[in-house]
């Protein structure tokens, strides 16, 4: 499942999770879950070099910027096929990653 | 309300700890560096000094307090400034209020890291906790992924290219050949800087700054004082801050000058054809394009033809990190948010022996610093003027 914060205060969505809301500053935060959410890319990157040996076996690596349609931007991992100002659904994929595809 | 001017402060005394690709040394080896050579070129001892600035990523746990014992200073003003690429011009504008107030008499403003094979790795990894969650997982690429992201967001909202970026980057390498001080002197054509291996699409390894281990500095004190100990000196005409400008954009395509310039070019009471030279902070060159808009040389968005129009080297129709910048000089750390400002200096000053702007008497230096998540957060600029 994915996971954003979104603020019962203010009823603003926020990424990357904190313990008070961005907009409010009310601690009234509480989680949405779904099995995607949708969202656009609105950049991408292929990288080539990685500063952790773990991942340098798996370069090239795609990765997105995306924007929720809550209106939060991550970065997550990217499908190939998803090109900037595609719409794309982010699930929870390996060691709890986003992914968009 | 508009902010109080710079008045009667003097920048005197830009130094270098030559820059190293690795080092052996800790952070505050390179720090007292600093130190030691500001009170070489000044003349004044070290109990003089009753302000200091210090900025520096990998003399943690450490910060300045621990560092005043370390070196044996007793200040009445400490600051510690970790703003990354801006934390030179904050440091100015913090000394120099301070000296304005009359909280310190002579501010040192110091920065440096060390760098070797884990630190840079060890500093990304740690860097912040929104990276730590949700950046550094996604691959590891460091601040050339996110720069990656937004050069892909800026090339296409405003048509620019490989081959702008290119040429700010080849101008600044025929511009570094003529600095002993700089890491990287080896001949760079606009060819193998299109042809250089990808490290994050569309960046290759010419767009991104090498890592390295250095420091600089330089004093701030009075126009008084400077002239008393006969230290040439360089005026701040202007300055500038801002910190988390427009969280709003979805993607990074300006930072935060574009708040604040019009305050600036008022303080200066200069427009931005006005200056000889412009240092830009250059972990990218695409990030040096940002600020060229973002300060006005060029209106938003329209920085690929500025760049396509324009000679930065330092016989050129627009000298542009006159020395190399940090694409050739190397970045060492939070001395890189120092670089241009330094470099500024010894051009107003005359000192650049060699690769000297003819007939400098303004510079516009800025910086931009700390990719917490997704966008640099910290911006600066100042506009520095002979005497």
């Amino acid at each position: 499942m994915i996971r954003l914060q979104r603020c019962a205060t203010c009823g603003t969505s926020q990424y990357p999770p904190r313990a008070f809301c961005g907009a409010c500053l009310s601690d009234a935060v509480m989680w949405e879950e779904a099995d995607a959410l949708p969202a656009r890319v609105l950049a991408r990157s292929r990288l080539h070099h990685s500063n952790e040996p773990r991942f340098r076996a798996r370069l090239p690596l795609t990765l997105g910027l995306v924007q929720f349609a809550a209106g939060p931007v991550a970065l997550c991992f990217l499908a190939e096929q998803a090109v900037a100002g595609a719409d794309v659904r982010v699930r929870m994929g390996a060691d709890d990653l986003l992914e968009a595809e | 309300m508009t902010a109080r001017d710079y008045r009667g402060v003097a920048l005197c005394c830009p130094v270098t700890v030559p820059y190293l690709r690795r080092s052996p040394h800790g952070a505050a080896w390179f720090l007292a560096g600093a130190l030691r050579l500001l009170l070489q070129a000044s003349g004044i001892a070290k109990t003089d000094i009753d302000g200091l600035c210090a900025s520096s990523f990998t003399l943690l746990p450490d910060t300045s307090v621990a560092f005043a014992q370390h070196v044996g200073v007793s200040p009445r003003f400490l600051e510690w400034l970790p703003m990354g690429g801006a934390c030179g011009i904050v440091a100015l504008r913090r000394a120099a209020r301070a000296v304005q107030a009359g909280d310190a008499e002579i501010v040192a403003c110091i920065a440096g890291d060390t760098a070797n094979e884990t630190s840079f790795r060890d500093l990304l990894a740690g860097f912040s906790t929104f990276a730590r969650e949700a950046v550094y997982p996604y691959g590891a690429g460091g601040p050339n992924a996110s720069f990656a992201l937004i050069a892909d967001a800026y090339m296409r909202a405003t048509g620019a290219t490989r081959a702008d970026f290119g040429k700010l980057a080849v101008a600044q390498r025929r511009n570094a050949q003529r600095n002993p001080l700089a890491l990287l002197r080896g001949d760079l054509s606009l060819d193998q800087f299109l042809a250089a291996r990808m490290i994050a699409e569309p960046l290759c390894l010419y767009d991104c700054v090498m890592p390295c281990a250095g420091a600089d500095g330089f004093l701030v004190m009075s126009e008084d004082r400077a002239r008393h100990l006969r230290l040439p000196f360089v005026a701040v005409c202007g300055a500038i801050e801002r910190h988390n400008a427009f969280p709003g954009d979805p993607v990074q395509l300006r930072g935060g000058w574009a708040q604040d310039r019009d305050a600036l070019w008022a303080q200066a009471g200069i427009g931005p054809a006005d200056v000889q030279l412009v240092e830009t902070y250059d972990d990218y060159p695409v990030i040096a394009m940002l600020q060229f808009e973002g300060l006005g040389l060029c209106a938003e968005g329209e920085a690929p033809a500025f760049v396509r129009r324009h000679d930065f080297t330092v016989e050129g129709t627009l000298p542009h990190n006159t020395g190399g910048g940090q694409l050739s000089m190397g970045q060492a750390g939070a001395a890189g948010g120092y670089l241009g400002l330094v470099e500024a200096m010894r051009q107003l000053l005359g000192a650049a022996h060699g690769w000297q702007v003819a007939k400098a008497r303004h510079a516009l230096v800025s910086g931009f610093g700390m990719i917490n998540y997704d966008r640099g957060l910290c911006s600066a600029a100042a506009v520095l003027g002979r005497v």
